[in-house]
């Protein structure tokens, strides 16, 4: 199988002399959903950021099929922006419209089309700020959705998200390893990554990589997680990494 | 109002044009949170015009130069992350103020024109600057035309706007020259420091009434035309500089339109 998204010995950083991240090292394919872990401030934006071409990259190469989509947090998005959810999902189209064209039909079909996909066919002319959290996540996926990337970067799309929403966001994830796709999915819950396909643990460094049966170890997680809290696989008991196991 | 006098036609149109960039630009400088930095660009004029006085130079050369120079210095000064934006303009907005004042009172003999293009006159303008001020309508419209799509998405969400391929940096640069360069053109008609009645009120007002940005855009030219041709009217009738006229009238339909707004029973609708 081919490699959609490949880092070799990446490492990089704002701060001059000081890496935000580094020896980063992993390879996803198409069809493949890749499960970000680590704590806060562990890398996972900034990883998202050195694929994005965002990062100065000191050391290390990173390979992709064209530009990727990205999917921020919902909370970094302004509330109070005269934008309806169909006007952010446009927003997807910008990079191939010309200034001097209004966005063309078709891509303005193509974002009804990926509202609907997220479940949101009859928000389309909400307001976006007056949308739940779980709501405007599903925008600003459906906003990926019309850029028509290869691979595509979620920071933490599940987070705080009511249940239908979570439910929607996890079955257009199903459909779109289904077309080929490749997702890289940062998430704080470990029991979600174990059924994605690979996992890649951070803590500023790399700590894992590789399937999530191999790699969910608590040995590992305490390594990413240091003292926070987190949820071990198979099972829901809340495991104090760092502490003693309950 | 005598509307055979040339100098009321000059100042209607004035106004008029000036409705163009400021409904356009305006709306703009509201949603990105520039309405401080857009009435700092045009107060922070003052030394320009104070030494294109002394030197005999075209007020609004000095003006435009000192407007850009602001405009620059604040870019850096908030690239370099060590100062929030509205603690940067804050900070120059002193500054030049401080230069105008220490050249006008002490070092340069400042005559009256200065006077007027810190407040504004109906009589002071010039054909020539009813010219300008239509070119600057003109560019507006292109800069809006090139650059929406960019501001909007930056606007929303900073973070990503790269990822959907516009080129955000460009971009704010061009919106922060594009007020200044507004600015420079308002500060005829309604003065240096009375240049944000102009720029921020009319689109702020719309802003309470809408959550569609072609409305905001729309209203706000249309509302900035109406009040500047009112404007005219007050300054004429009260032999008042068209600044404050504007302000007077803008900042009154603003605090009507808030209230009612804050006393309507539902939410903006979508």
């Amino acid at each position: 199988m081919s490699a959609a998204v490949r880092v070799s010995g990446l490492s990089g950083g704002y701060a001059r002399g000081a890496d935000a991240l580094r020896d980063v090292e992993f390879a996803a394919g198409p069809g493949q959903i890749l499960g970000v872990l680590g704590p806060n401030g562990g890398g996972k934006t900034t990883l998202f950021r050195a694929l994005l071409g965002e990062l100065p990259v000191r050391r290390g190469d990173i390979a992709l099929p064209g530009r990727p989509a990205y999917v921020p947090q919902t909370e970094r998005a302004r509330l109070d922006f005269p934008v309806s959810a169909l006007d952010v999902a446009l927003m997807g189209a910008y990079a191939r419209t010309p200034w001097y064209r209004r966005v063309a039909r078709a891509d303005r079909e193509h974002a009804a089309a990926a509202l609907g996909r997220v479940g949101l066919a009859d928000h389309a002319g909400a307001t976006f700020g007056t949308l739940s959290g779980g709501q405007r996540q599903r925008v600003l996926i459906a906003r990926a959705l019309v850029q028509d990337a290869e691979v595509l970067l979620l920071d933490e799309p599940l987070s705080g998200v009511d249940g239908v929403s979570a439910a929607r966001i996890e079955a257009v994830f199903a459909e779109l390893r289904a077309e080929g796709r490749t997702l890289l999915v940062a998430t704080h819950d470990v029991r979600q990554a174990a059924e994605w396909d690979r996992v890649l643990c951070l803590h500023r460094r790399q700590i894992e990589y590789g399937a999530p049966a191999a790699v969910l170890s608590p040995e590992t997680l305490r390594e990413t997680y240091g003292g926070e809290l987190i949820v071990l696989p198979g099972g829901a008991r809340a495991v104090g990494v760092g502490h003693h196991a309950h | 109002m005598d509307l055979a006098a040339p100098y009321i036609q000059r100042a209607l149109l004035e106004m008029l044009l000036l409705a163009v960039p400021a409904g356009v630009l305006g709306s703009w400088i509201v949603l990105r949170r520039l309405a401080f930095f857009a009435h700092a660009v045009g107060s922070a004029s003052f030394p320009g015009l104070v030494l294109a006085s002394a030197w005999g130079i075209a007020p609004q050369l000095a003006a435009l130069a000192t407007a850009l120079g602001f405009g620059a210095a604040q870019e850096a000064l908030t690239r370099s992350r060590r100062l929030a934006p509205d603690a940067a303009t804050g900070l120059l907005l002193v500054a030049a103020l401080a230069i105008g004042i220490v050249l006008a009172s002490d070092v340069i003999e400042v005559g009256a024109e200065v006077d007027t293009l810190l407040f504004g006159s109906l009589i002071g303008i010039a054909p020539l600057d009813v010219c300008l001020t239509a070119a600057v309508a003109a560019g507006a419209l292109v800069l809006d035309a090139a650059l929406r799509r960019t501001w909007l998405a930056t606007g929303f969400e900073p973070g990503s706007a790269r990822a959907l391929g516009v080129k955000p940096e460009r971009a704010d640069r061009l919106l922060l020259a594009g007020t200044a360069v507004v600015a420079v053109v308002a500060l005829d008609a309604v003065g240096a420091l009375l240049v944000a009645v102009v720029l921020v009120v009319p689109a702020a007002t719309v802003r309470l009434l809408t959550a569609r940005l072609r409305t905001l855009r729309l209203g706000a030219v249309g509302l900035a035309a109406a009040e500047g041709v009112a404007a005219v009217w007050l300054a004429d009738a009260l032999d008042v500089g068209a600044g404050p006229a504007l302000a007077v009238i803008g900042g009154s339909v603003f605090a009507l339109v808030a209230v009612a707004t804050a006393l309507r029973p539902q939410a903006v609708p979508a």
